[in-house]
């Protein structure tokens, strides 16, 4: 604590300057370093953290300011942009098709969510059972959908539910269920893709439910289990109980998803039939794609602020429930 | 020293004050950076900076290089090849050919300004929503502007200015499958109206009743693309010369009640353009009519192995009699972006590809990729669209038909048009869902006109 370094050493940490006896000090030359390692003190963390600062900055500070800025104008892409002021919000608003876009993912969200979390819970229950075998083969088999490029998936998709001759309708026919358009109704349209969302993205639920099992202590269940308890029962009052955090966490993560959903559509129904599969998401993209980027950038915006309600709302369900 | 030690407090309220200074600082940082966007005008801002016109490179032996986007597939490798034939004449020039998604990628590029292509290939429907950032053709198109079929002058042109250097005539065609028709007893080569085509249907079905004999589109896309090529028969479009909505109208109306009847009277068969089952209907001999531009003919000759050599095709059926028996559906021009380091040198490139001989002739004519020549349109430029001196050979899958000759007389009868409207493609959500819903027997033809027309206005048009 006392020694002090040589002279030619390398500048020494602060705390073993500040922890030198001041008498030690020879003014000029001890205070420069003192100075100089207080400064660097200061500024390491700031140094740390600019890289990340900057791409914030970037890619999502600077568009998020540019998008409000252009949603109050009606800029096409190029020459000087008119400022509209509410405008294109107004617009919106009071487009049937906008609601339209909302309500489409209200629905597929209803189809989702609920099933997906049943079955992901289920399998995550399933492949944490130690005495499973091909444990490792199941979970991978439940991730491979999940890190399927989409695109292969979706012409998947479109064969296998083709009305006249796909494998859906053609197993179905077999005992007696006449064809089913399945991509060509607006009836079916939404169901098939909820479908295809599930099957794509429940893996990638599994795991998140696996991690928050591994985290319950076993002896918990042992102890149910010596009080009488079965395996639904443990399940119904442990597992589902302990996991409402992770479930909760899934659930707000797959309501972004399904909100923001985009390729799905654009890949398998194109939005159709009669906009019965076009997402918030995807509505987002057709102002996108006529240049009409200032009703985009309002549109983006109201999508912002309805999946930051959500969020909320979820999380205040989980404080509550605390 | 415990005097110094900072309370919690204190050292609550420093860090807020730290993080009140960072959060202040970026969203000036922020705000800063978002006047690096475009200018705001508190009117009404004309919104476009002032066309320039393109002019062609002087002297002799131009050199320089350029970057050329194709879309991917079977055309790019045409183009490609063709530029072995392009650098004989210009040797200096360095040509950069490059696959790109167009649709996703070029709008971006050009808002940005960065790695501007110096030409791009264009869907013709597309030219006018871009016109902003294209250079104006016009002077170096006037030595050709009256050889070129008038409908793509039409519409490449925006404000006086022609937007694209046209590439391509695809006129509407009726395909049949003759063999089939013929074991019924019907003579395709007869029918000359609508009309007719009905009435030959209607026998098809007698003779085979499980057949729907007309393809009717379910693509809203594609069906939007279908009525207009009806429509150009009829010398009309969804837009005028000015921009205005005409689609509430008597031809409009005419075409609806067409594809109404072919659907009720059970004539139709409705199927997205060669997906499973509308390939499955036509190899049954179910679907023997398929009114479509030329490049339809690329079923036969790769999707239809049962029924290759049974196809024909023939002009369209006219409206009335001694009507137009053709209109164009589709088609694409090339252009020119105005950020583009090297335009008058890709100028050089198109103009040897569509007006030279052995470019238009590399194009259409037999080569690696395609050995009996690109039969899936004809040139634009008049000159190359001969019927006399044929660039693409016979067709096999047509049962030897020279294809040419029937795709280069009807194209003369294409009427006039006007140009596409920048909100054409999103008309679709409209007017092509409408025109589904009505198959669908949701919405007759009349209410199919009232209601796009509105949603067009409303949507489109009065927020452009």
């Amino acid at each position: 604590m006392t020694g002090a370094g040589p002279a030619t050493a390398p500048v020494p940490l602060l705390s073993s300057i500040t922890a030198r006896s001041t008498r030690h000090l020879q003014k000029g030359e001890d205070m420069a370093v003192l100075t100089a390692a207080r400064t660097r003190r200061r500024l390491a963390p700031y140094l740390f953290v600019a890289p990340f600062v900057a791409v914030f900055l970037a890619f999502s500070v600077y568009p998020l300011f540019f998008t409000a800025r252009l949603s109050f104008t009606n800029w096409r892409g190029s020459g000087a942009a008119e400022w509209v002021g509410w405008d294109n919000y107004l617009y919106l608003l009071g487009n049937p098709g906008f609601w339209s876009s909302i309500g489409n993912s209200a629905v597929l969200w209803l189809l989702i969510i609920p099933a997906q979390l049943v079955i992901a819970l289920l399998a995550a229950v399933l492949l944490d059972n130690a005495k499973l075998k091909l444990r490792s083969v199941y979970r991978v088999a439940f991730v491979v959908p999940f890190v399927t490029p989409l695109v292969a998936i979706a012409q998947i998709w479109v064969v296998v539910f083709d009305q006249d001759y796909g494998a859906v309708n053609g197993l179905l026919g077999l005992v007696g269920v006449p064809d089913v358009g399945w991509l060509t109704t607006s009836e079916w349209a939404k169901p098939t893709l909820a479908l295809l969302f599930v099957w794509k993205t429940t893996g990638f639920i599994v795991l998140i439910l696996l991690s928050g099992l591994q985290s319950i202590d076993a002896n918990v269940y042992e102890a149910a289990g010596l009080d009488g308890a079965g395996r639904i029962r443990q399940l119904w009052s442990i597992t589902v109980p302990l996991l409402r955090r992770t479930i909760m966490f899934a659930v707000v993560l797959q309501t972004l998803a399904v909100f923001q959903m985009f390729a799905e559509p654009f890949v398998v129904t194109q939005g159709g039939p009669y906009g019965s599969t076009t997402t918030a998401g995807y509505y987002l993209y057709n102002h996108i794609t006529r240049a009409d980027l200032g009703t985009g950038a309002a549109n983006s915006f109201l999508l912002v602020i309805l999946v930051m309600v959500l969020s909320l709302a979820f999380v205040r369900l989980l404080r509550a429930k605390d | 020293m415990h005097q110094l030690t900072p309370t919690r407090a204190t050292r609550r309220r420093i860090a807020r004050r730290r993080g009140l200074t960072v959060i202040g600082g970026a969203a000036i940082l922020a705000l800063g950076l978002t006047a690096c966007g475009p200018d705001i005008t508190a009117g009404s801002g004309d919104g476009d900076a002032s066309a320039g016109r393109l002019q062609a490179p002087d002297g002799d032996s131009p050199s320089g290089e350029i970057t050329i986007w194709d879309r991917s597939g079977d055309l790019y490798e045409v183009f490609d090849a063709a530029i072995e034939d392009f650098n004989e004449v210009y040797p200096d020039i360095t040509v950069n050919h490059e696959a790109v998604d167009i649709d996703a990628k070029l709008q971006n590029t050009l808002i940005t300004g960065t790695d501007v292509p110096d030409g791009v290939f264009l869907d013709d429907a597309k030219v006018a929503g871009l016109s902003d950032y294209m250079w104006d053709l016009s002077d170096v198109l006037d030595p050709y502007v009256d050889d070129i079929a008038q409908q793509k002058i039409d519409v490449n042109s925006i404000d006086g200015g022609i937007y694209g250097v046209p590439y391509d005539s695809n006129p509407g065609l009726l395909y049949y499958n003759a063999t089939a028709l013929e074991a019924q007893g019907i003579d395709a080569t007869t029918i000359e109206t609508y009309d007719d085509l009905l009435a030959a249907a209607r026998e098809y079905q007698e003779a085979v009743p499980s057949a729907k004999p007309i393809h009717l589109e379910q693509s809203a896309f594609l069906g939007q693309l279908q009525l207009e090529m009806y429509a150009s028969q009829l010398g009309t479009s969804l837009a005028d010369a000015d921009g205005e909505l005409r689609l509430d109208s008597p031809e409009y109306e005419q075409i609806l009640g067409f594809l109404d009847t072919v659907q009720k009277d059970g004539l139709g068969t409705r199927a997205e353009y060669l997906t499973p089952t509308d390939i499955a209907e036509l190899e049954s001999g179910n679907q023997v009519f398929y009114p479509w531009a030329i490049w339809f003919s690329f079923a036969p000759q790769q999707l239809l192995p049962e029924t290759a050599g049974d196809w024909r095709a023939m002009p369209l059926p006219a409206w009335e009699d001694g009507g137009a028996r053709s209109g164009a559906m589709g088609g694409s021009s090339f252009s020119i972006p105005r950020d583009a380091e090297n335009a008058d040198l890709a100028w050089l490139f198109y103009e040897f590809l569509m007006f030279d001989e052995a470019g238009y002739t590399a194009v259409w004519g037999p080569n690696d990729v395609y050995p009996n020549g690109l039969n899936t349109s004809i040139p634009s430029y008049e000159p190359a669209a001969d019927p006399a001196a044929p660039l693409f050979e016979p067709v096999d899958a047509l049962g030897g038909q020279d294809l040419w000759s029937v795709a280069t007389e009807a194209s003369t009868e294409i009427p006039a048009a006007a140009p596409t409207p920048s909100w054409w493609a999103g008309a679709v959500d409209y007017l092509g869902n409408d025109v589904q819903r009505m198959l669908d027997g949701e919405l007759s033809p009349a209410e199919v006109l009232e209601k796009s027309s509105a949603d067009i206005q409303a949507n489109l048009i009065d927020r452009q």
